[in-house]
Protein backbone atom coordinates (compact mmCIF):
# COMPACT_ATOMS: atom_id res chain seq x y z
CA UNK A 1 0.00 0.00 0.00
CA UNK A 2 1.26 3.56 -1.04
CA UNK A 3 1.46 5.63 1.97
CA UNK A 4 1.83 9.49 2.75
CA UNK A 5 1.81 11.52 5.80
CA UNK A 6 2.77 14.87 6.40
CA UNK A 7 2.16 17.07 9.45
CA UNK A 8 2.40 20.53 8.78
CA UNK A 9 2.43 23.88 9.89
CA UNK A 10 1.46 25.86 6.51
CA UNK A 11 -1.88 25.61 4.37
CA UNK A 12 -3.31 22.19 3.51
CA UNK A 13 -3.10 22.70 -0.98
CA UNK A 14 -6.06 20.29 -1.53
CA UNK A 15 -5.64 20.99 -5.12
CA UNK A 16 -1.70 20.44 -5.54
CA UNK A 17 -2.16 17.66 -3.07
CA UNK A 18 -4.87 16.32 -5.67
CA UNK A 19 -3.24 17.12 -8.99
CA UNK A 20 -0.54 15.08 -7.61
CA UNK A 21 -2.50 12.33 -7.22
CA UNK A 22 -1.51 9.18 -9.22
CA UNK A 23 -4.43 8.00 -11.25
CA UNK A 24 -4.67 3.97 -11.63
CA UNK A 25 -7.14 1.60 -13.44
CA UNK A 26 -7.22 -0.15 -10.73
CA UNK A 27 -8.73 1.87 -7.95
CA UNK A 28 -12.33 2.59 -8.69
CA UNK A 29 -13.20 4.31 -5.30
CA UNK A 30 -10.68 7.75 -4.37
CA UNK A 31 -12.14 8.76 -0.81
CA UNK A 32 -11.27 12.51 -0.65
CA UNK A 33 -11.76 13.75 2.96
CA UNK A 34 -11.45 17.55 4.53
CA UNK A 35 -11.63 18.22 8.28
CA UNK A 36 -12.56 22.24 8.38
CA UNK A 37 -12.21 23.92 11.21
CA UNK A 38 -15.80 25.13 13.07
CA UNK A 39 -16.22 28.50 13.76
CA UNK A 40 -18.06 27.65 17.03
CA UNK A 41 -17.18 25.56 19.96
CA UNK A 42 -20.15 25.63 21.76
CA UNK A 43 -21.90 29.08 22.11
CA UNK A 44 -18.97 30.75 21.58
CA UNK A 45 -17.83 32.08 18.26
CA UNK A 46 -13.84 31.44 17.63
CA UNK A 47 -11.14 32.10 15.81
CA UNK A 48 -9.53 28.93 15.03
CA UNK A 49 -7.76 26.08 16.78
CA UNK A 50 -4.25 25.87 17.68
CA UNK A 51 -2.92 21.80 17.29
CA UNK A 52 -0.63 20.53 19.35
CA UNK A 53 1.32 17.37 18.92
CA UNK A 54 3.87 14.91 20.47
CA UNK A 55 4.93 14.54 16.32
CA UNK A 56 7.56 11.48 16.71
CA UNK A 57 5.14 9.76 18.78
CA UNK A 58 2.38 10.92 15.92
CA UNK A 59 3.71 9.88 13.15
CA UNK A 60 4.36 6.67 14.32
CA UNK A 61 1.30 5.64 15.29
CA UNK A 62 0.24 7.20 12.20
CA UNK A 63 2.25 4.55 10.38
CA UNK A 64 0.91 1.83 13.11
CA UNK A 65 -2.59 2.66 11.72
CA UNK A 66 -1.45 2.68 8.00
CA UNK A 67 -0.03 -0.72 9.45
CA UNK A 68 -3.68 -1.85 10.23
CA UNK A 69 -5.56 -0.73 7.84
CA UNK A 70 -3.47 -2.65 5.16
CA UNK A 71 -4.17 -5.76 7.15
CA UNK A 72 -8.17 -4.95 7.37
CA UNK A 73 -8.16 -3.61 3.89
CA UNK A 74 -5.82 -5.20 1.81
CA UNK A 75 -7.48 -4.33 -1.03
CA UNK A 76 -6.90 -0.54 -0.50
CA UNK A 77 -4.00 0.73 -2.76
CA UNK A 78 -3.22 4.04 -1.40
CA UNK A 79 -3.46 6.27 1.67
CA UNK A 80 -2.63 10.01 1.83
CA UNK A 81 -2.88 12.27 5.16
CA UNK A 82 -1.87 15.51 5.86
CA UNK A 83 -2.78 17.06 9.63
CA UNK A 84 -2.00 20.67 10.33
CA UNK A 85 -0.20 21.60 13.45
CA UNK A 86 -0.03 25.21 15.23
CA UNK A 87 -2.87 27.75 14.27
CA UNK A 88 -5.63 26.86 11.46
CA UNK A 89 -8.49 29.86 11.48
CA UNK A 90 -11.79 28.66 11.41
CA UNK A 91 -13.17 27.63 8.00
CA UNK A 92 -9.49 26.46 7.14
CA UNK A 93 -8.84 22.90 6.33
CA UNK A 94 -7.09 20.61 9.60
CA UNK A 95 -7.04 17.62 8.56
CA UNK A 96 -6.94 15.87 4.79
CA UNK A 97 -7.36 12.19 3.92
CA UNK A 98 -7.54 10.22 0.84
CA UNK A 99 -8.11 6.37 0.39
CA UNK A 100 -7.77 4.61 -3.09
CA UNK A 101 -9.49 1.10 -3.18
CA UNK A 102 -10.67 -0.79 -6.41
CA UNK A 103 -14.40 -0.55 -4.51
CA UNK A 104 -16.26 1.85 -2.84
CA UNK A 105 -17.26 -0.13 -0.08
CA UNK A 106 -13.71 -0.79 1.49
CA UNK A 107 -12.31 2.97 0.54
CA UNK A 108 -14.88 4.15 2.21
CA UNK A 109 -14.73 1.99 5.40
CA UNK A 110 -11.46 2.27 5.76
CA UNK A 111 -11.58 5.73 5.74
CA UNK A 112 -13.78 6.42 8.22
CA UNK A 113 -11.94 3.74 10.20
CA UNK A 114 -8.72 5.78 10.07
CA UNK A 115 -9.94 9.02 10.84
CA UNK A 116 -11.86 7.56 13.78
CA UNK A 117 -9.03 5.76 14.83
CA UNK A 118 -6.72 8.72 15.05
CA UNK A 119 -9.00 9.86 17.18
CA UNK A 120 -8.39 7.43 19.77
CA UNK A 121 -4.52 6.96 19.54
CA UNK A 122 -2.68 9.57 17.69
CA UNK A 123 -1.46 12.29 20.50
CA UNK A 124 -2.65 15.75 19.29
CA UNK A 125 -4.55 18.11 20.72
CA UNK A 126 -6.29 20.67 20.29
CA UNK A 127 -6.68 24.66 21.63
CA UNK A 128 -9.31 26.63 21.27
CA UNK A 129 -8.27 30.16 20.20
CA UNK A 130 -11.18 32.89 21.08
CA UNK A 131 -12.62 35.70 19.03
CA UNK A 132 -10.21 38.77 19.97
CA UNK A 133 -12.69 41.47 21.41
CA UNK A 134 -12.75 43.98 18.68
CA UNK B 1 18.45 5.96 37.23
CA UNK B 2 16.75 9.14 36.21
CA UNK B 3 14.00 9.18 33.92
CA UNK B 4 12.72 12.06 31.88
CA UNK B 5 8.44 13.26 32.41
CA UNK B 6 7.30 14.92 29.55
CA UNK B 7 3.67 16.76 29.76
CA UNK B 8 1.65 16.99 27.28
CA UNK B 9 -1.48 20.21 25.99
CA UNK B 10 -2.99 21.57 29.57
CA UNK B 11 -1.09 18.70 31.37
CA UNK B 12 2.08 21.43 30.75
CA UNK B 13 0.03 23.78 32.18
CA UNK B 14 -0.97 21.56 35.50
CA UNK B 15 2.88 20.47 35.91
CA UNK B 16 4.48 23.97 35.44
CA UNK B 17 6.65 22.45 33.30
CA UNK B 18 7.01 20.87 30.09
CA UNK B 19 9.26 18.10 31.28
CA UNK B 20 10.23 17.05 34.66
CA UNK B 21 12.61 14.30 35.68
CA UNK B 22 12.11 11.41 38.56
CA UNK B 23 14.89 9.58 39.58
CA UNK B 24 13.47 5.77 40.42
CA UNK B 25 15.59 2.58 41.12
CA UNK B 26 16.74 -0.76 38.60
CA UNK B 27 13.62 -2.35 37.50
CA UNK B 28 10.95 0.66 39.16
CA UNK B 29 7.57 1.03 37.06
CA UNK B 30 5.84 3.55 35.13
CA UNK B 31 3.52 3.31 38.33
CA UNK B 32 6.78 4.13 40.52
CA UNK B 33 6.75 7.53 38.29
CA UNK B 34 3.49 8.38 38.19
CA UNK B 35 3.35 7.89 42.22
CA UNK B 36 6.26 10.79 42.32
CA UNK B 37 4.65 13.08 39.76
CA UNK B 38 1.33 12.76 41.37
CA UNK B 39 2.79 13.44 44.66
CA UNK B 40 4.40 16.65 43.44
CA UNK B 41 1.69 17.30 41.06
CA UNK B 42 -1.59 16.65 43.11
CA UNK B 43 -3.77 18.26 40.16
CA UNK B 44 -2.20 16.36 37.57
CA UNK B 45 -3.69 12.81 40.19
CA UNK B 46 -6.81 14.37 40.33
CA UNK B 47 -6.71 13.20 36.76
CA UNK B 48 -5.17 9.83 36.88
CA UNK B 49 -8.37 7.95 35.19
CA UNK B 50 -7.76 10.07 32.26
CA UNK B 51 -4.18 9.97 31.58
CA UNK B 52 -2.43 8.68 28.91
CA UNK B 53 0.60 6.86 29.30
CA UNK B 54 3.39 6.65 26.68
CA UNK B 55 7.05 5.30 26.83
CA UNK B 56 8.71 6.35 23.71
CA UNK B 57 6.43 6.60 21.32
CA UNK B 58 4.81 3.69 22.40
CA UNK B 59 1.37 3.59 24.81
CA UNK B 60 2.18 1.66 28.19
CA UNK B 61 0.21 0.71 31.10
CA UNK B 62 1.62 1.57 35.26
CA UNK B 63 3.29 -1.77 34.67
CA UNK B 64 5.86 -1.04 32.71
CA UNK B 65 9.02 -1.59 33.53
CA UNK B 66 11.14 0.72 32.83
CA UNK B 67 14.94 0.24 31.64
CA UNK B 68 17.64 3.32 31.49
CA UNK B 69 17.46 6.04 28.64
CA UNK B 70 13.18 5.53 28.61
CA UNK B 71 11.33 8.51 28.89
CA UNK B 72 7.79 8.74 29.90
CA UNK B 73 5.28 11.43 28.34
CA UNK B 74 1.75 12.17 29.91
CA UNK B 75 -1.33 13.65 28.80
CA UNK B 76 -4.74 14.21 28.46
CA UNK B 77 -6.99 11.98 25.23
CA UNK B 78 -5.93 12.81 22.41
CA UNK B 79 -7.88 15.09 19.43
CA UNK B 80 -6.77 15.24 16.11
CA UNK B 81 -8.60 16.33 13.72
Amino acid sequence: MIRFLQLTRTPIEEAALTAGASASAEFGAVIRFSGVVRGREGEAVIRGIRYEAFEAMATHQFQKLFDEMSARWPAVGSVRLVHRLGFVAAGDASLWVEVSAPHRGEAFAACQWLIDSMKQVVPIWKHVEPLEPS
Amino acid sequence: MNIPVHFWSYFRDLAGAAQGEVQVPEGATVETVLNAVYAAHPRLGALRQSTLIAVGVEYQGPSFVLRPGDEVSLFPPVQGG
